[in-house]
């Protein structure tokens, strides 16, 4: 695979003047104007990127008072591992309220984790079979279809979340990891779909066409030839589905009630409001809240990034 | 290991957790029991108690979910408006006329002994409780505003005493200002939120004034209104002398909890049991320099404060009547013995203040009430506060965030206090009407 | 192949969808229930005459656009980036996906520590680099709360734009630039006529998805600022909220909800008609 040679827009590159016969310039030192744009602009991008999260994963490991010192500490002057372990044994925890947050922390977290993915499972599983179809077939409606698909997500949650949990308590599912897998799959799998449609597209045609010529059926066609090109797409489509599961409140606030449901949003919402304060455990619930996510996606970025790539460019 | 199988390794790995669970996730909900929900403040102390009524009562099962304080009205809102509500719940006095009027809560005229917990209780918390006749509520607790100081500060600053009239809060601001101690001596919680902002009532209330009148039509825009002067001031100490923090609207009640603790301001306008935590040595740095006052009034010739409520309600369509109204009981009411309980439990836990008069003479009470405040200025603040008479109206909660908006309006220059008190008149009189 | 998909998201969506347009049409508030009656498109001439509504409605378009716009011109840039070969490329793109995992709660929550006005960490780091000499309370002026709240969205939202983008990117064949490069086109030229029409239609799904994202903003404004201060960052999303389900008037607060779409709709019929003319390019 090669990379494209695209200098990023800001900076002219000098070019060398025309009178010149081209041969003559690599003698010549060049200043790397390239090399210098970007790795500015990446320095510019790495703090942007990572410093506020910095702020909140160095209080997670500080003491009280030192998180609210003035000037702040920028680096933990007494590191200490109390927060994190306040939520492995609350009892103990300094929290003078919010102890029931603490607790349900854990909990949360599993929940989150279990409805995530599901939600980006279920996503795959309902969301291939409709972007193949648009990206392979022509088909009465199927523009219309498409754009259906995304209108429906254009409706704002807060519309439909009260005959949402009337359906879902109608059900008798509330309070239950169904509630919110469905309703995520309503969030997400219209963008899943159209993710995945551009990314079908890009795979060739003549892959299924040689397997179709060594009698494969279409599933085994799909499973071993379609799937695994486009595998890349598929993750990138299942990480989205999984982060809007992973962050979605509201939806989680109304329809679960115990620590049997609860996801990691709703707990971190009793640090935000008016009766917690304590910085240092509201940014140790944040970080854990971060973290599951941020390693699935270390996991998969080669793959979701690189991979697009591979499964696009021959097209 | 290449691509695919790492692939079809991590799609094991999404599907497992995510199937095995779900086979066996029925709700969790037991069915018989009492289903109760409040905000989530203490949640583990409520808990505590709830599984005491649960040793007392072993045929009574309870399922206490605390809810994120911000997001409370608004889950019960949906909680109610798909039929499952909880059978016993938390009620602010500010929300109790719409819930009725919503036909979440059933009336407790017919439950056994409500008249002898109303004849217990202070008369403005029962008024609280009451709407159009009809008692709704038991106490959760009550209490009244007080201005809040740090004496410590004030002495260095020339002070033994606080002031009586907001030109003598600004100005013995001002001295501490210009002592060097702090740069913004007063702080108020006027962050934007479901809950009302009582200081500003406070600060009406404490000129024996209201923003509305008895049939509950506007005055906060008459000629000489106190609305209209208490927002003067407010613009006055935030845009000139520059004595309150324009944090302020940033700053919810327990954040300004944590300022006080830390020594942040001199002072503050916050209910009388913050008190109990400001001069808890354990968790404070000013702990022992923290006092009561009166809300200081504009002519310092009048005096008063505004109170709230909280209180315990029971759903209207309840599966469990007679155990959630045992719960209910036990939670505001009175025991075999005469006493209550709950009330007793949070004074000395929290310091939360308690409905019922008698507990003002409890000896065990007294000695709790002398390690945090003066007892005096205590008991005065509730005898001169008053409860605030228009939330009794539907559209209480759309009058209370409009006021939020007008007072953060004045904070930040984007409104003059005049033109504060005319959108108070305007938005309550279009309410009135829509809510005919 | 569409079965599915369709029969799961139209059981799931088609009633919700549905209740909430027939309730729009409705007066209805769950505090007189007994006056719930049919009022045609009453509720949407009421918002029309509602100053709170019509302030509202300038402050959310001037929020969507600043967000969509800064979220795009960054995202294009750290696509362009990170598409270049450069020691640390793989860290920069791990990095470039951290804002993603965070909750929009936790996100508020974040950005509340770090604008506090008495020991937030952007005071710290304006007064140790010299650049301001007291503390600020930065989310206390109505300009200083949109920006903020603004910037904070931005950085939430925006691992998503430069995942789409970058995936077109690195579907534009390097030959077409070779060619380019032959014919001496400069950097600007380059990238617009061969980066820019490559990248449509990933920007249009960008385009509409962050459209979106930020007309329905709730969870970092309501962490964050609660919408204030004043009216400073109470967007139609936020009134929404509060209108459905604080005030239970869910004829009034579904009508807020239809606004909404309607807006991100004739939006994203607006992007894909002007991407349209742009090039070749179909849907």
């Amino acid at each position: 695979m090669t990379t494209p040679n695209v200098p990023p827009p800001d900076v002219r590159p000098p070019r060398p003047r025309p009178s010149r016969p081209r041969r003559a310039v690599p003698l010549r030192y060049r200043v790397p104007w390239k090399k210098i744009v970007v790795y500015t602009l990446a320095a510019f991008l790495v703090l942007y990127l990572v410093l506020p999260f910095y702020w909140i994963f160095a209080m997670s490991f500080m003491r009280e008072v030192d998180a609210i010192s003035v000037p702040p500490n920028w680096i933990p002057p007494h590191p200490t591992l109390d927060n994190y372990l306040s939520f492995l044994r609350p009892d103990e925890s300094q929290a003078l309220v919010g102890g029931r947050a603490i607790r349900e922390t854990p909990f949360a977290l599993g929940n989150s984790m279990i409805v995530a993915s599901a939600t980006a499972l279920l996503n795959l599983v309902l969301a291939v079979p409709a972007a193949y179809s648009f990206s392979r077939l022509r088909f009465t409606g199927g523009r219309l279809l498409l754009i259906g698909y995304l209108i429906t997500r254009m409706v704002p949650s807060i519309a439909i979340i009260i005959p949402f949990y009337l359906m879902i308590r109608s059900m008798g599912l509330l309070d239950t990891y169904w509630a919110l897998i469905l309703s995520y799959l309503t969030f997400s799998l219209p963008v899943t779909i159209w993710v995945l449609k551009d990314f079908f597209r890009a795979v060739p045609r003549e892959l299924e066409d040689a397997a179709r010529v060594d009698r494969c059926g279409w599933f085994r066609t799909m499973w071993s030839v379609f799937l695994p090109v486009a595998a890349p797409g598929l993750v990138a489509a299942a990480v989205f589905s999984f982060m809007t599961a992973w962050s979605e409140f509201m939806f989680a606030l109304f329809m679960t009630s115990t620590e049997a449901a609860k996801t990691i949003p709703v707990v971190a919402a009793n640090f935000a409001t008016d009766m917690n304060t304590q910085f240092t455990l509201m940014a140790a619930a944040g970080v854990v809240a971060v973290v599951p996510p941020l390693i699935l996606v270390l996991i998969f970025q080669r793959l979701i990034v690189q991979g697009m790539a591979a499964g696009s460019v021959k097209g | 290991m290449d691509r695919r199988s790492l692939l079809k390794t991590a799609v094991l790995g999404l599907a497992l957790p995510a199937m095995v669970p779900l086979a066996g996730c029925a709700g969790p909900t037991r069915r018989g029991a009492v289903r109760f929900e409040g905000w989530d403040y203490e949640a583990q102390l409520v808990q505590q108690n709830v599984d005491r009524f649960i040793r007392l009562n072993p045929d009574v099962e309870v399922d206490y979910a605390p809810i994120t304080s911000a997001q409370f009205i608004q889950k019960l809102t949906a909680e109610f408006m798909g039929g499952g509500g909880p059978d016993v719940l938390y009620m602010y006095d500010d929300s109790l006329a719409s819930s009725v009027e919503a036909r979440y809560l059933q009336p407790l005229d017919e439950l056994a002994g409500i008249d002898e917990v109303y004849q217990a209780i202070y008369p403005s918390v029962a008024q609280a409780m009451t709407y159009q006749g009809r008692r709704y509520g038991l106490p959760y607790y009550t209490d009244s505003q007080a201005l809040i100081y740090n004496a410590d500060i004030l002495a260095e600053a020339g002070y033994d005493t606080p002031p009586t009239t907001l030109d003598e809060l600004e100005e013995q601001a001002l001295a501490v200002k210009r002592a060097g101690l702090l740069e913004h001596p007063i702080g108020l919680p006027a962050q934007l939120s479901d809950t009302a902002l009582m200081w500003i009532w406070a600060l009406v209330y404490a000129n024996e004034a209201d923003l509305f009148d008895e049939d509950f039509q506007p005055v906060m825009n008459l000629p000489g209104s106190a609305t209209t002067a208490v927002l003067d001031w407010l613009l006055r100490v935030s845009a000139d002398s520059q004595v309150l923090d324009p944090a302020s609207v940033q700053t919810l009640p327990v954040p300004m909890d944590n300022a006080m603790m830390a020594g942040q301001y001199a002072f503050t306008i916050q209910p009388r049991y913050s008190l109990r935590n400001y001069n808890d040595p354990a968790v404070s740095n000013t702990a022992g320099a923290m006092r009561l006052a009166p809300i200081p009034s504009i002519d310092g010739r009048t005096e008063g404060t505004v109170s709230n409520s909280r209180m315990y309600c029971l759903n209207l369509e309840t599966d469990v009547q007679e155990k959630a109204e045992r719960l209910l009981h036990y939670m505001g009411g009175l025991d075999d013995d005469g006493s209550p309980y709950t009330a007793r439990f949070w004074f000395l836990e929290r310091g939360l203040g308690f409905a019922f008069t008698d507990l003002a003479d409890d000896p065990e009470i007294v000695e709790s009430l002398s390690t945090f405040a003066d007892p005096e200025i205590y008991a005065y603040l509730a005898s001169v506060a008053r409860a605030r008479s228009v939330v009794a109206v539907p559209w209480y909660a759309e009058f209370e965030a409009t006021l939020q908006r007008t007072v953060q309006q004045v904070f930040t220059g984007d409104r003059t206090p005049a033109q504060g008190s005319a959108e108070l008149e305007r938005a309550a009189r279009s309410l009135a009407r829509r809510y005919e | 192949m569409n079965g599915p998909a369709l029969i799961v998201l139209f059981s799931l969506v088609a009633y919700p969808i549905g209740y909430s347009f027939w309730v729009s049409l409705h007066q209805q508030n769950l505090k007189r229930p007994d006056d719930t009656r049919f009022i045609g498109l009453e509720n949407y001439f009421a918002l029309w005459r509602d100053p709170t509504f019509l302030s509202s409605l300038r402050t959310t378009g001037l929020f969507v656009v600043l967000v969509v716009s800064m979220t795009v011109v960054l995202a294009m840039i750290l696509a362009l980036v990170l598409n270049e070969s450069f020691l640390g490329r793989g860290v920069l793109r791990s990095l470039a996906l951290l804002p993603w995992a965070m909750p929009g709660v936790v996100n508020g929550l974040m950005w509340r520590t770090i604008f506090d006005a008495n020991t937030g960490a952007l005071n710290g780091l304006l007064t140790d680099l010299g650049l301001i000499d007291s503390y600020q309370a930065w989310l206390s002026s109505p300009s200083g709360a949109f920006f903020l709240t603004a910037f904070a969205q931005v950085w939430n939202t925006l691992p998503f734009a430069v995942i789409l983008l970058l995936a077109g990117l690195s579907t534009i064949p390097s030959d077409l630039y070779d060619a380019a490069k032959v014919d001496r086109a400069g950097v600007f030229q380059r990238f617009r006529q061969i980066t820019l029409p490559w990248l449509l239609h990933p920007l249009l799904i960008v385009l509409i998805l962050e459209t979106m994202n930020a007309f329905r903003a709730f969870d970092t404004i309501y962490v964050l600022t609660g919408g204030g201060p004043g009216d400073a960052t109470s967007i139609i999303a936020v009134l929404n909220v509060r209108t459905a389900l604080t005030y239970t008037d869910f004829g009034l607060g579904s009508a807020y909800s239809w606004v909404i779409t309607a807006f991100t709709l004739i939006i994203s019929v607006g992007y894909v008609a002007a991407l349209y003319r742009k090039g070749s390019f179909e849907v």
